[in-house]
């Protein structure tokens, strides 16, 4: 099994079958196509994002809905074409997709980017960041998660 | 700010080589088309302030800036063994 050189966490194995692909990388990030999610029981309920191109960029996240348990993920018909999925109707979450928010440490305490989630095809294992059509707030608040994982 | 009032269809032009039609007018938002040369970088202005987030969020570059992190997440009984509830 492969290895990816991680950020924080030393080496740490993946199944090739779990490599997302972001075909346009991510905004200030383009040239990092190649990403896996890690999910350690030690850093629960934060996950990461950790490019296998470069071990220095990995992004800390956290699932959409352990943010907000009332998000709602509205995708734009382009961002259902980059993901390869139907313009029909809007993906469901945990099924189609995997939705995560960009965590971002500042001075002033930890903030989640709710305005452009993190959208996972999860049969294709393709990705966008894809900037929402709706008013979520690009640093929404983050207090701390109740045992399962969702905001308290 | 030049201020200008288009229709559905309607043009505007910048410099030689960019043009902006007004493809549609919803209730509260415009479809627009925009023809550029390649080498005109165009995107929607929130994007510029996405890479600012996703530089910050790439920045942690400490264990214990991350241990902070986490320990903020974590519910107040979970996160201090000696700390307990109620009685």
């Amino acid at each position: 099994m492969p290895a990816v050189k991680t950020k924080y966490f030393g080496k740490i194995p993946y199944e090739p079958g779990s490599v997302i692909e972001f075909p346009a990388g991510l905004p200030a990030f383009e040239e990092r196509r190649k990403f896996v999610l890690i999910q350690l029981p030690t850093t629960h309920p934060l996950l990461f994002l950790q490019s296998l191109d470069d071990p220095d960029v990995c992004f800390p996240v956290l699932r959409a809905l352990a943010v907000d348990k009332q998000y709602r993920l509205r995708l734009a018909k382009e961002d259902l074409r980059r993901l390869d999925l139907p313009t029909s109707r809007q993906p469901r979450v945990g099924e189609d997709i995997e939705c995560l928010a960009v965590v971002a440490l500042r001075k002033d305490g930890a903030t989640a980017n709710l305005l452009a989630p993190v959208v996972i095809n999860l049969r294709k294992m393709q990705a966008v960041q894809a900037v929402g059509e709706d008013s979520y707030s690009l640093q929404h608040p983050l207090r701390p998660l109740d045992k399962a994982g969702t905001c308290s | 700010m030049l201020m200008m009032s288009r229709r559905e269809g309607e043009v505007i032009l910048i410099g030689d080589d960019v043009e902006i039609v007004i493809a549609r007018i919803g209730r509260s938002r415009v479809t627009v088309g925009i023809r550029a040369p390649r080498q005109t970088p165009v995107a929607a202005r929130e994007i510029k302030l996405v890479e600012e987030e996703n530089r910050t969020a790439a920045s942690i570059g400490s264990a214990a800036d991350l241990s902070n992190l986490i320990a903020r997440l974590r519910p107040a009984s979970s996160s201090s063994g000696s700390r307990r509830r109620g009685k």
